[in-house]
């Protein structure tokens, strides 16, 4: 038997940890999560996740981000993909672009919260596979 | 229609008076008489004449003494000497001393029209010719008055003001604008404005204006950041000042300091987005449960999902106390107006809500005693604003406390001041957190509190109230020791 997939959750809020975690356990996944950035990189160290859940917006503003840029810069980590998730985006007048700077803003997508349990599960699917191709 | 002309007859003959009267009054002038010097000043003195004809040889006054003392009541009025004794010599000296004209004695009826009429020619000259004195000196007086009005208004400004020619050379400016640039002084007008001015940004905004070209017509409103410590920043706006045939002379820029308002603006922002995630972000948690058990996605028992349920309901209560927190606030922020202030017993109010609270101590074996002595003072408080803050201070006592700790509110006067107490047996409060626990949306960045539910309010509201009651409030803590909050209001 193959082993299952991966996924670890990295939010402050305890109630998206533990609905992202029913949805994902539900189809099949095996659900990691922490609740703070430092965890988190513990968690991704240990335990080598297929793919990152990730809030942007963690107790300290920027924490998403460094998280974000701790996975991205590290040679053993950088191809784990990251799906950011997030309360405020383009309603606060945030944008944020994929694309901008080298690594610290990279992310391999974006979703706003809520995140509806079909919208989260069709682009998990979407980031494993292109992550195998 | 010109007014009649008034003239006076000063001699003492009677019969040249009726003479001249007879001889003048067909013409439609107003004659009137005077039989020497003396009558003839005192009427000069109350009455506006045009025209006197004076004799030179009168008993009293002579003429020549009266032509002066009448010349010194009115500058203005036509002197025409009349004498039997005709001499060049007394012409001469009647003329020098102000006489207009000679008529010798005796004379026609005819000789003496022809000489009024062109005294009075002479006197509607004179005054037209005042006139235009009078309005040359009056426009002279309104330009220079224009001109250093226009300085004192530029120069009393608040707002920066610079005047720049086409050659970019600074011609004009105000004291405001030394100031908010912090140029070296512009003790001389004429040179470049890079001499005055070290701010580039500014010197190139002038001269993108003054080089737009006369079919152009560009104003520029840019900010412009000083360096000060702290910065400023000013809004200055640009434009050209154009002359004839649309071609450029220079630019006007004005300047305002903006720094305040930008300040408000952030802050004002970051209200904005810091709201927008604590609304925000309650909301989605309560939509992503209600999801999971609509679709079905999260699969679960019933039990399962009537505790996910249960979750979604437990987060709009807090968005519930969130929004009634920002509401509180926006609410003492509006200031006095919604505040009843009256005598307050505050012993009485705070055993109410203890009462009121014991229910939630009791969940975790915590035990809260109020420990007030009599007879402590009365304060002018707002009866609801001392529940708020006691509720707050009381209910974060329980929730921050341990399994079987206690919580004892002390009261006791201090100088003027009464201080109440609120101490805890709780899980205590690190200094770094300590700093920042009264800022909006404050939560500690601590695991013990995760599970806790809070607005990061509680204790913004509660300072605010403190404040608007004159008073003050305290705070010492330490960690798994247990916290002190103490206010003080003045009584």
């Amino acid at each position: 038997m193959k082993p299952k997939t991966k996924i670890l959750l990295v939010d402050d809020d305890m109630d998206f940890l533990e609905m992202h975690k029913a949805v994902l356990k539900n189809h099949g996944y095996d659900v990691l999560t922490a609740s703070s950035g430092h965890e988190g990189l513990e968690k991704v160290r240990a335990e080598m996740p297929d793919l990152i859940i990730l809030d942007l917006m963690m107790e300290k503003y920027d924490s998403g981000f460094s998280f974000s840029k701790e996975i991205k810069t590290d040679p053993l980590f950088k191809k784990i993909p990251i799906l950011m998730v997030t309360a405020v985006a383009e309603a606060t007048g945030y944008r944020f672009s994929l694309k901008e700077d080298g690594y610290w803003m990279k992310t391999d997508d974006l979703l706003d919260k809520p995140v509806m349990p079909d919208v989260l599960l069709n682009r998990v699917e979407k980031l494993l596979t292109e992550r195998k191709e | 229609m010109k007014t009649e002309a008034r003239i006076l007859v000063v001699d003492d003959e009677q019969g040249i008076r009726e003479g001249c009267k007879r001889a003048l009054s067909p013409e439609g002038y107003v004659v009137d008489g005077a039989e020497d010097g003396k009558i003839g000043l005192q009427k000069v003195k109350k009455n506006a004449y045009d025209l006197l004809l004076v004799d030179l040889m009168m008993p009293g006054i002579s003429g020549l003494e009266l032509i002066e003392k009448i010349h010194l009541i009115d500058p203005e009025v036509i002197l025409i000497v009349i004498t039997g004794y005709a001499t060049i010599e007394t012409a001469v000296e009647a003329m020098k001393r102000g006489a207009y004209d000679y008529l010798p004695k005796p004379f026609s009826p005819e000789a003496l029209t022809a000489v009024v009429k062109r005294g009075l020619e002479k006197r509607t000259l004179r005054q037209e010719a005042k006139k235009l004195y009078e309005e040359r000196d009056q426009r002279l007086l309104e330009l220079v008055n224009e001109r250093s009005r226009i300085r004192t208004i530029i120069s009393c400004m608040a707002d920066g003001v610079l005047v720049a020619n086409m050659e970019g050379r600074l011609v004009l400016w105000n004291a405001a604008s030394v100031k908010m640039l912090k140029s070296r002084g512009f003790d001389v007008a004429g040179e470049p404005l890079e001499y005055y001015i070290d701010n580039q940004s500014m010197v190139d905004a002038i001269k993108e204006v003054l080089s737009a070209g006369d079919e152009n017509f560009l104003m520029i409103s840019r900010e412009i950041e000083v360096e000060t410590d702290p910065k400023t920043v000013l809004m200055a706006n640009i434009a050209p000042i154009r002359g004839e045939m649309r071609s450029i002379l220079g630019a006007v820029s004005v300047l305002r300091d903006i720094t305040k308002l930008k300040e408000i603006d952030k802050i004002k922002s970051q209200f904005v987005s810091m709201v927008a995630h604590e609304l925000r972000a309650p909301l989605a948690a309560i939509k992503g449960w209600l999801e999971i058990v609509i679709t079905g996605e999260g699969d679960g028992d019933a039990e399962q999902q009537k505790q996910w349920l249960q979750r979604a309901s437990d987060r709009s209560d807090s968005l519930l106390a969130l929004v009634n927190d920002l509401l509180e606030i926006n609410r003492m922020e509006a200031g006095k107006i919604a505040q009843k202030i009256e005598p307050v017993q505050l012993t009485d109010l705070i055993k109410k809500i203890v009462d009121f609270l014991k229910p939630e101590a009791g969940k975790k074996e915590i035990t809260v005693e109020v420990k007030l002595p009599e007879n402590l003072p009365l304060i002018q408080a707002d009866q609801r604003d001392m529940e708020k803050l006691f509720t707050n201070l009381i209910t974060n006592a329980i929730k921050y406390n341990t399994e079987n700790g206690s919580v004892t509110i002390e009261g006791k006067v201090e100088a003027s001041f009464v201080c109440y107490r609120v101490k805890d047996t709780g899980i205590g409060i690190s200094p770094e957190n300590l700093t920042h626990i009264f800022d909006d949306f404050y939560r500690a960045d601590d695991d013990r509190i995760k599970k806790i539910t809070g607005t990061g309010l509680g204790l913004t509201i509660a300072k605010k109230i403190v404040n608007s009651h004159h008073g003050h409030i305290e705070v010492e803590s330490k960690v798994e020791q247990g916290s002190n909050f103490s206010v003080y209001f003045p009584f």
